[in-house]
């Protein structure tokens, strides 16, 4: 078997790996169905009190983000809150979880890449993803009384597989830093906040300052928010966000290098100096 | 395998102590961490086919020895060879040929069986689709828990966890097996019911350069013996010859019975505690 092929049937086997231990514990999808729609659910309600269901507030909001729908907007923000929080969560918490058990040092035993533990295992986090979508989805519908057409849901799904990529290797260069840094809580409270913060979740990108507004440019969440909300939403075409969808993948191959690059270094480093165990 | 299975010569590596702050380095400060020499310039030729122990008190450099011989370390100098390969050049052929149990029952997943964790395992060590099943019923009878694959590691005892990671290292087929203090935590009946699972490995032909704490182990289990303290060899021989040794000769210990002196034959942890002296390593 030649190391390619074998790396290909070991990441495969490290994404079973992750599905097989995420299923001994059944009671997270309790939080998977709670949240989702608890979080959005307050800014929605809290939107309708201060608005006192005006219709010059409902136009005022949708003057600023392009859609009238508020409840579709903020539901589509914290989809994206979501996300980013399973995939900065999981995928670093789950490496350092190995480097405290030992088990880091059993798979740098093997032949197989390093990087298979990198980026195998958050391939497992896709699933309890798409499954917040899809509660996220029906709330909408069953709560709020949001009608989504099986067109505009194709639209926002083919934005959200694009824009998985990008996702991905942002989680992976984070996993990274986790590794180096040792502490996961601040880093995700701090990442995740910037991100949050800059693809705007409850509010148009618009409303931020104009620093802020550069900053959103630079990070994939702020199109992929974006871009959601058009086409979900504004009922736009893919051929209005194909540019956006373009940069996102852009996004994704800058962020898997600098995760490669890091891990590397990272990994040569715990090498040189023996920390590879340590905690 | 032409040639020893292990082959070292002046083997070192160097850690820094102490800490590095990143004011420091922002402004670029003189380092001024300490060096010191974990294993230093250490010479081995294991034989293939040997049961080979490496002992020496905490901190004497074997487990570093053993990491940088599994590439899990970089050698600050000095040549290292496994099955014939340069661990520096070719870490990831070494790996390929080589089974390690260095972190013992911590290192497996516990809430995957026995069974699960030897499949992610057998992926890892690129063990080919067809013999995977195989390998993976051999290993778990090879280490007797054939029975209890399906159960989750949880459940299992200290010993047994021992011995899954023993099947995980015997994955790959390998002719070279290191291991770090294999026996350590289990109760006398686990330890030597895994000491007979490292004689079974040889009686198959396979090499065994393992480390331990224990001299009763080393006596019975190894062929020969490195004696390792402050990250140097001080002796290195079979442990009978250690035992008959000029220095052992000196280490008499008094049986006081029936209010008469005699000396006894030395121990291995006789010759140990000559070598390396009593006090304390902490």
């Amino acid at each position: 078997m030649t190391y390619l092929a074998g790396d290909a049937r070991a990441f495969i086997a490290a994404v079973r790996r992750e599905l097989r231990s995420m299923r001994r514990y059944p009671t997270v999808i309790v939080a998977s169905l709670f949240w989702p729609i608890v979080l959005p659910g307050f800014y929605v309600l809290m939107g309708r009190v201060y608005s006192g269901n005006d219709p010059r507030a409902v136009a005022a909001f949708a003057a600023r983000s392009g859609t009238a729908d508020y409840a579709g907007f903020v539901f589509v923000g914290f989809a994206m809150y979501m996300w980013l929080s399973i995939f900065l969560w999981n995928p670093g918490t789950l490496l350092r979880q190995e480097q405290l058990r030992g088990s880091l040092e059993a798979v740098f035993l093997t032949p197989a890449s390093r990087l298979v533990i990198l980026f195998g295992p958050p391939v497992a986090y896709l699933w309890p993803v798409f499954f917040q979508f899809v509660v996220m989805a029906v709330a909408l519908r069953v709560l709020f009384g949001i009608e989504l057409s099986l067109d505009a849901l194709a639209r926002a799904a083919a934005v959200i597989v694009v824009g998985i990529p990008s996702m991905y290797a942002l989680a992976a260069f984070f996993s990274t830093a986790v590794l180096r840094f040792g502490e996961i809580g601040p880093l995700v409270q701090l990442v995740r906040g910037t991100l949050v913060l800059l693809c705007g979740i409850t509010y148009p990108v618009a409303m931020l300052p104009g620093w802020a507004q550069t900053a959103a440019a630079a990070v994939p969440t702020t199109y992929i928010v974006q871009d959601v909300r058009r086409v979900l939403l504004a009922r736009a075409g893919i051929g209005a966000v194909v540019g956006d969808l373009g940069l996102t993948l852009a996004f994704a191959a800058v962020f898997a290098g600098l995760a490669v690059i890091s891990y590397r270094w990272i990994e040569r480093d715990a090498r040189r100096r023996g920390t590879m165990g340590t905690y | 395998m032409m040639g020893p299975a292990v082959r070292t010569v002046g083997l070192t590596k160097e850690f820094e102590r102490g800490r590095r702050t990143m004011w420091q380095r922002l402004r670029r400060e003189p380092d001024r961490r300490d060096r010191f020499r974990a294993v230093d310039g250490i010479d081995l030729e294991v034989q293939a086919g040997e049961i080979f122990g490496v002992l020496g008190p905490n901190g004497a450099g074997k487990s570093t020895t053993l990491k940088m011989l599994a590439t899990l370390l970089e050698p600050t100098s000095g040549e290292a060879e496994v099955l014939g390969i340069d661990v520096r050049r070719h870490p990831r052929e070494v790996r390929a040929h080589l089974g390690a149990m260095l972190s013992g029952e911590r290192s497996l997943y516990w809430k995957l069986t026995g069974r699960e964790n030897l499949e992610y395992f057998a992926a890892l060590y690129h063990v080919p689709p067809r013999e995977t099943r195989a390998r993976i019923d051999g290993a778990l009878e090879e280490v007797h828990l054939s029975d209890r694959a399906e159960d989750y590691v949880e459940r299992y005892s200290t010993g047994m966890r021992q011995r899954l990671a023993l099947a995980r290292a015997l994955l790959p087929d390998p002719p070279l097996l290191i291991l770090d203090e294999p026996t350590l935590g289990l109760d006398p009946q686990a330890a030597r019911d895994l000491r007979e699972r490292v004689r079974a490995l040889r009686r198959q032909g396979r090499t065994v350069l393992l480390t331990t704490h224990y001299m009763e182990e080393a006596d019975q289990l190894c062929d020969r013996i490195a004696i390792v303290d402050h990250g140097r060899v001080v002796a290195l021989d079979t442990p009978s010859a250690l035992k008959r040794g000029r220095r052992a000769q000196e280490a008499a210990r008094l049986r006081v019975e029936r209010i008469e002196t005699e000396a006894v034959p030395a121990t291995l942890e006789d010759v140990f505690l000559s070598l390396t002296g009593s006090a304390l390593r902490e």
